[in-house]
C-alpha cells in the first residue's frame, strides 16, 4: 500500500510539472516536433529557431499588439503519436495555428488532423510531396518538397562538363520520403538514359548495411545516391560503404541525414567530400541571410542550417498572416481569417521568398498552397572538411566543388 | 565470387555478435523461465558504458570491456535479488510483463540521463578496414568476433566443467530435483541472472563501435534476439550461437541475391519454416 502511495505521489508530481503555465492572452501557434526519442536533436533545432523569432516579434510589439507563442509538443518521432498531439493541440490548447512536425510520415498524419478540425498547418520541414499534393486547402508548405531536392544535382550533372554520370546505384529507405527522392532522382536519370545499376530500398535503421553495399560493389557504380531520413542511417550507409570498398566518382546524399552536422561529426574524414543535394538554408550570399547567421551564432553557439532557417522563418510567415487577418477572438472564425490571409502571403524571409501558389510538381503531383519559388530553394553542397558548404548552383555557391572524388576508382 | 565470400563473411561476423545478444538471453531462460524483455536494453547499457568509457577516460572499448562485464553481472544479481525474486513464485506472464516494464524503465531513465541523442563511437585504428584477400573486414568487427568466440567458448567450458556450472545446468533440467540434490536455487538463479546481464553487457560494449547507439536501440536489438533464441531453442548455448551466425549469414546473403528491401522478410520466413519443421528450435530442448 505504501508503495502504491509513492507511486501516486510521483504521478501526479509529473503530472503538475507537464502543466502548462496560464498564460494572458497570447496568439498561440502549436509545432508537434520529436523532443525525446532518436530524432530528439532535431526537435531541439526548431526549438531554439521559434524561440529566437517569437522573442523578436514578441520585443517589437508582437502582432497588432498582442503576443505570440509556439507551444511545443513531443511526438517521438511517431507517427500516430503526432496525430495525437496534433488534435490535442486544436481541441484542448486551443492553438489557431499548427506548424512543424519534423518528418513526413508525422507531417502527413498532422495534415490530415488540421485538415478535418480546420486549422491552417504551416510546414516548415517536412518535404513529401504528399504533404501538400492532396488537395488539402489547410495546408501550406514553405519549403521545396522532395522531389524537388535533387534538382540541383540534376543542374550539376548537366551543367558541368563530364559530370552526367555513365551509371547510378541508388539506396535509399523504404518512407515516404526515401521513396519520394530517390523516385525523383531515377526519373531525372532514366531520361538522361543513364543506367540504374541498383535499386535498392531498405527499412529504417537497419543495423548492417554490408550486404547491401556488397552488392553495390559488384556492379561498381560511377555514382552513389544514397537517402536517408536517418541521421543513424545516413551515418551507417556512408561507413559501410567506404569500408567495403564502394569508389563511385560521386557520394552523393539528399538532405535528411547527409545534412546534418553531425554527419560530419560521427563519420570525421570519412564524411570528406560527400554531396548533399536538399532544401537551401537562404541564400548565404545574401547580406540579411549572413546577418541572420550571426545572430543566431551569437544566441546558441551553434551555425544555423536548413532547419534553424526554416523554422525561424515559419514564425515570421504566421506572424505576417496574423497581422493582415482581422482576429475576432472566436478561434473557430480567426483560424479561417488566418487561412485566407496565408492565401495572399507574398513576402520573404530569410529562408527566400514565398507565396502559395498550386502548380505541378517535377514528378506530375498537383501541389495545393505550395510555395511557387521552391524550384530556387534547392542547392548542391558538399561536406569539406566537416562543413557543409554550397557548390550548385554558382549563384549560392559559397565554395568550389570538389570532382570527382580523389578516392575514386574508376 | 568476391561477392559470395564478402557477403558470408560479413554474415557470419555480424551473426557472431547476434550470437552473443542472444546467448545471455537463452541462459537466462533455461534456468529460470524468465524471458527477460529488458536484455535489449542491458546491451544499451554496456554500449554507453564503452562510449563514456572512450569519451571520459580515453580507455578503449575493446580494453574497458574488464570493467563493464564485471559491473553489469553485479547489477544483473542486485536485479535479480531486490526486483525479480519477488514476482518469479507470479507466473511466467507476469514476469514478462515485469521485464517489459522494467525495459520500459531503463530506456527511459537513459533517456533522461544521457538525452536521445545517437552518439558513435569513434576509434581511430576502425576508419579502414582489414583487406585480406580482397575481402573487406572491419577491424571493430573482426576484434569482436575474436572476443566474442573466447568469451562463449569460456562460458561453454564454464557451464560443462565448474561445479557452479554443473548447477546451473542442473537447475535448468529440472530445478526440483537439482534443489533435491542440495543445489540452492534461489543463489543459482542470481547468479544466472548475472551472467546474462554480464554477456548482454559484453555483447553491448562489442557491438558498440560497429554501430550507433541511442536510450531506446534496445528495441531494435531485442526483436533480432528472440528470433535467434527461438530459431536456436530457447534456453540452449549452441542453439543462440548456430542461430545468430544462420540468421546474420541469411540475412547477409538474402540482401545481396535478393533485396535489402526483403532483407528481414528473409530472416522471419526462414525462422517460420524452422518452427514449422522443428518447433522447438534446431537445438531445442523439446519443452517450453
Amino acid at each position: 500500500m505504501r508503495r502504491l502511495c509513492v507511486f501516486w505521489v510521483l504521478l501526479s508530481a509529473t503530472v503538475f510539472v507537464s502543466a502548462p503555465a496560464p498564460a494572458q492572452e497570447t496568439l498561440k501557434i502549436g509545432a508537434p516536433q520529436p523532443m525525446t526519442g532518436p530524432d530528439a536533436p532535431f526537435g531541439d533545432k526548431f526549438k531554439k529557431a521559434y524561440g529566437m523569432a517569437v522573442e523578436e516579434i514578441n520585443a517589437k510589439g508582437g502582432v497588432n499588439g498582442k503576443k505570440i507563442e509556439v507551444i511545443i509538443e513531443d511526438h517521438q518521432a511517431k507517427n500516430q503519436l503526432a496525430a495525437t498531439v496534433a488534435e490535442k493541440l486544436i481541441t484542448q490548447t486551443k492553438v489557431l495555428v499548427l506548424t512543424g512536425g519534423r518528418a513526413s510520415g508525422q507531417a502527413v498524419e498532422i495534415a490530415s488532423v488540421a485538415q478535418r478540425l480546420k486549422t491552417p498547418y504551416v510546414v516548415d520541414h517536412p518535404s513529401a510531396d504528399i504533404v501538400t499534393a492532396k488537395g488539402f486547402e489547410w495546408v501550406f508548405r514553405d519549403n521545396p518538397t522532395g522531389s524537388i531536392y535533387p534538382q540541383a544535382f540534376n543542374k550539376f550533372i548537366s551543367e558541368v562538363p563530364g559530370a552526367m554520370p555513365k551509371s547510378a546505384a541508388v539506396v535509399y529507405d523504404n518512407t515516404v520520403f526515401g521513396k519520394t527522392i530517390a523516385n525523383s532522382a531515377m526519373t531525372f536519370l532514366k531520361s538522361k538514359n543513364v543506367p540504374i545499376v541498383n535499386d535498392e530500398a531498405y527499412a529504417v535503421n537497419s543495423l548492417d548495411f554490408k550486404p547491401v553495399m556488397t552488392k553495390v560493389k559488384a556492379n561498381s557504380p560511377d555514382f552513389l545516391l544514397l537517402v536517408a531520413v536517418a541521421t543513424t542511417d545516413a551515418i551507417l550507409l556512408t561507413r559501410h560503404a567506404k569500408e567495403i570498398g564502394v569508389a563511385p566518382r560521386a557520394f552523393v546524399g539528399f538532405g535528411g541525414g547527409f545534412g546534418v552536422e553531425d554527419f560530419a561529426k560521427e563519420l570525421g574524414p570519412l564524411s570528406q567530400n560527400v554531396f548533399s543535394s536538399a532544401a537551401w538554408s537562404g541564400n548565404p550570399n545574401d547580406p540579411a541571410v549572413k546577418e541572420f547567421y550571426k545572430k543566431f551564432q551569437t544566441k546558441y553557439g551553434i551555425f544555423p542550417k536548413e532547419h534553424e532557417v526554416e523554422g525561424y522563418s515559419i514564425v515570421y510567415i504566421i506572424a505576417d498572416a496574423m497581422r493582415r487577418a482581422h482576429l475576432t477572438g472566436n478561434v473557430e472564425a480567426d483560424r479561417e481569417a488566418i487561412r485566407q490571409a496565408l492565401l495572399k502571403t507574398d513576402m520573404t524571409t530569410v529562408f527566400g521568398k514565398v507565396k502559395f501558389g498550386n502548380w505541378a510538381g517535377p514528378l506530375g503531383d498537383k501541389y495545393t498552397n505550395q510555395n511557387i519559388y521552391s524550384p530556387e530553394h534547392s542547392v548542391l553542397a558538399q561536406w569539406l572538411d566537416g562543413k557543409l558548404l554550397n557548390v550548385w548552383p554558382k549563384a549560392n555557391a559559397e565554395t568550389g566543388y570538389v570532382f570527382p572524388d580523389p578516392t575514386s576508382k574508376r | 565470387m568476391e561477392t559470395f565470400i564478402q557477403s558470408v563473411v560479413s554474415g557470419v561476423l555480424t551473426g557472431s555478435l547476434y550470437a552473443m545478444i542472444g546467448v545471455g538471453l537463452t541462459v537466462v531462460f533455461g534456468v529460470m523461465r524468465i524471458i527477460n524483455l529488458a536484455h535489449g536494453d542491458l546491451v544499451m547499457l554496456g554500449m554507453y558504458g564503452a562510449f563514456w568509457g572512450l569519451t571520459l577516460w580515453r580507455l578503449d572499448p575493446f580494453v574497458s570491456i574488464l570493467l563493464w562485464v564485471p559491473l553489469l553481472f553485479l547489477g544483473g544479481m542486485l536485479i535479480y535479488r531486490f526486483l525479480l525474486k519477488a514476482i518469479i513464485p507470479g507466473g511466467e506472464l507476469n514476469t514478462l510483463l515485469y521485464t517489459a516494464g522494467l525495459s520500459l524503465l531503463i530506456a527511459n531513465l537513459a533517456l533522461f540521463v544521457w538525452s536521445g541523442d545517437y552518439r558513435t563511437i569513434k576509434l581511430p585504428y576502425a576508419l579502414s578496414p582489414m583487406r585480406p584477400f580482397g575481402i573487406a573486414v572491419p577491424v571493430p568487427l573482426a576484434l569482436a568476433f575474436g572476443l566474442a568466440i573466447l568469451i562463449t567458448a569460456g562460458l561453454s567450458l564454464f557451464l560443462a566443467r565448474t561445479d557452479l556450472g554443473r548447477a546451473i545446468r542442473a537447475t535448468s533440467q529440472n530445478p526440483e530435483a537439482a534443489a533435491l540434490m542440495g543445489v540452492n536455487v534461489d543463489r543459482i538463479s542470481m547468479v544466472t541472472f548475472g551472467l546474462g546481464s554480464a554477456l548482454a553487457g559484453a555483447a553491448g560494449v562489442l557491438l558498440a563501435p560497429s554501430l550507433y547507439l541511442y536510450p531506446t536501440v534496445g528495441e531494435i536489438l531485442i526483436v533480432k534476439c528472440f528470433v535467434i533464441v527461438v530459431l536456436g531453442g530457447l534456453g540452449s548455448v549452441v542453439g543462440a550461437i548456430s542461430g545468430g551466425v544462420l540468421l546474420g549469414v541469411v540475412e547477409s546473403l538474402g540482401a545481396v541475391y535478393v533485396s535489402v528491401a526483403y532483407k528481414d522478410t528473409i530472416g522471419f520466413a526462414l525462422f517460420m519454416l524452422v518452427l514449422l519443421f522443428r518447433p522447438s528450435g534446431l537445438f531445442g530442448v523439446g519443452k517450453s
